[in-house]
């Protein structure tokens, strides 16, 4: 995926469902809205000034391995493979990358029928330890809907949770920031 | 009953009817399926006419000779294709109303509730059902809220923290609040606007579908499709995941729970086609 080109001021590149946008141009915000058991995953490499984000809504793409193919940003395990490799497109070195997440709300009382957001947390989590990959920050499960932003200039990562005004700082001059 | 009749009656602006709605569906569950008097019920209002056909053109023969009248619209789309379309410009004008108290922006309530309806029809189709039925269902399943969001105004500080604090569910806390839920509001509602029985049913039960008597499956569907439109980001509003999950929701809908990513999968690209409906 090409990254955008875009001049003069901050602009908002928006992310997706099953989709991922990566850039090193530093105008750009990329932004995700309202990942309710859906996660967003941001990279940011501070020295190559550049990072990237994908939506993913499923945990695996064993689960229709087709789709898997054509939209590989669908899933946990394709979305970060692609992920990294389009990052790494941007001189984005694994070593340095800061890497937050967000979303994966759950219902109450799932009792494991409904426990996507869960599901995708933990195969997140398995696919990092596979990648020799560092979760920096997160802000994840909850009831809440959130919307997620990656600014490129300063790699800094907000959060909005769904129905409030005010946003969240999830990560910020390489200083993790813990809220739920 | 007449507890929700009379909270109704008070409520100063109610939705308008999507009176048109009830009628096609109608039309639409007959075998033998009237195309004539389908076309005279799309052209008695002018500007749905207009707005159906401009909608049928931007979907679907952006590239090709566009539609000049219903009737062609129905024999060259078939009349589901119409049906929803109708469906969501009939629907949006019972949804103009703010929700805000619900924490909902301009349009959001909307979204969730077409992505829903797309995903409760997946689910009936693939049980042989009648897909235009949950698809309307899941469309208005939150008809609701929009005639209980005035009365939240006051209270919806109090809505955030009672289910953050005691785990309740949003339709647990408005019970508390008001003595009503928009799930049964929604319900009758749709029942005075003489919407079948197993839709309206449907809507009343749309959070606890194994109470829904001899229409189980029909408010199992709708369950069903509100959690999927959850499950794909279609998901606004304060505390948006405070609902209960139903696990008899599963045997009733007749469906497994490892096929509810293939429901999303198969939901995400019904959106893909029909982003058109989505436009409010």
């Amino acid at each position: 995926m090409p990254a955008p080109t875009l001049t003069g001021f901050q602009m908002r590149v928006v992310v997706g469902v099953a989709d991922m946008a990566v850039s090193n141009n530093t105008a750009a915000i990329l932004t995700t809205y309202s990942l309710g058991s859906c996660l967003g995953i941001t990279f940011y490499d501070s020295v190559a000034r550049a990072g990237g984000m994908l939506h993913i809504m499923l945990p695996t793409s064993e689960l229709d391995p087709a789709k898997g193919q054509a939209r590989p940003a669908m899933f946990v395990d394709t979305g970060l493979q692609m992920l990294l490799r389009e990052t790494a497109k941007l001189r984005v070195q694994k070593e340095r990358l800061i890497a937050c997440v967000a979303g994966g709300a759950q219902f109450l009382d799932t009792k494991g029928f409904f426990n996507i957001g869960k599901r995708n947390y933990e195969s997140l989590r398995e696919r990092f330890q596979e990648h020799g990959l560092r979760l920096h920050s997160e802000a994840v499960g909850g009831l809440v809907s959130r919307s997620m932003f990656l600014q490129l200039d300063t790699g800094e990562v907000r959060i909005k949770v769904s129905g409030q005004t005010t946003e969240q700082v999830l990560w910020k001059n390489s200083t993790p920031i813990s809220i739920r | 009953m007449e507890e929700l009749d009379a909270y109704i009656n008070q409520v100063k602006k109610l939705p308008p009817a999507p009176r048109t709605l009830s009628k096609l569906l109608m039309l639409l569950g007959d075998p033998d399926i009237d195309a004539t008097q389908v076309v005279s019920l799309i052209t008695h209002e002018p500007a749905l006419t207009a707005n159906v056909l401009q909608r049928c053109n931007a979907a679907f023969f952006a590239n090709g000779e566009p539609v000049g009248n219903v009737g062609e619209a129905l024999s060259r789309l078939g009349f589901n294709h119409v049906f929803r379309i109708v469906a969501v410009l009939v629907g949006a004008q019972a949804f103009s109303g703010s929700q805000k108290s619900y924490g909902f922006e301009f349009g959001e309530l909307w979204r969730h509730s077409v992505a829903a309806a797309l995903a409760a029809q997946k689910i009936a189709e693939a049980k042989g059902d009648d897909a235009n039925l949950a698809f309307t269902a899941g469309l208005l399943h939150d008809i609701g809220k929009n005639v209980l969001a005035e009365a939240l105004e006051e209270h919806y500080m109090a809505l955030i923290q009672q289910t953050e604090a005691s785990q309740q569910s949003l339709l647990e806390v408005e019970k508390s609040l008001l003595h009503v839920q928009h799930a049964e509001i929604g319900g009758r509602l749709l029942e005075r606007w003489n919407f079948p029985p197993e839709l309206s049913t449907a809507v009343a039960y749309h959070h606890s579908p194994g109470e829904a008597k001899e229409h189980q499956k029909w408010a199992s569907y709708v369950y069903l499709g509100n959690m999927i439109a959850h499950f794909m980001s279609y998901s606004f509003g304060h505390q948006a995941f405070a609902f209960r999950g139903r696990a008899e929701a599963l045997d009733l809908a007749g469906i497994r729970s490892e096929d509810l990513p293939l429901f999303m999968i198969a939901t995400f690209e019904a959106i893909q086609q029909v982003e058109v409906l989505f436009k409010i």
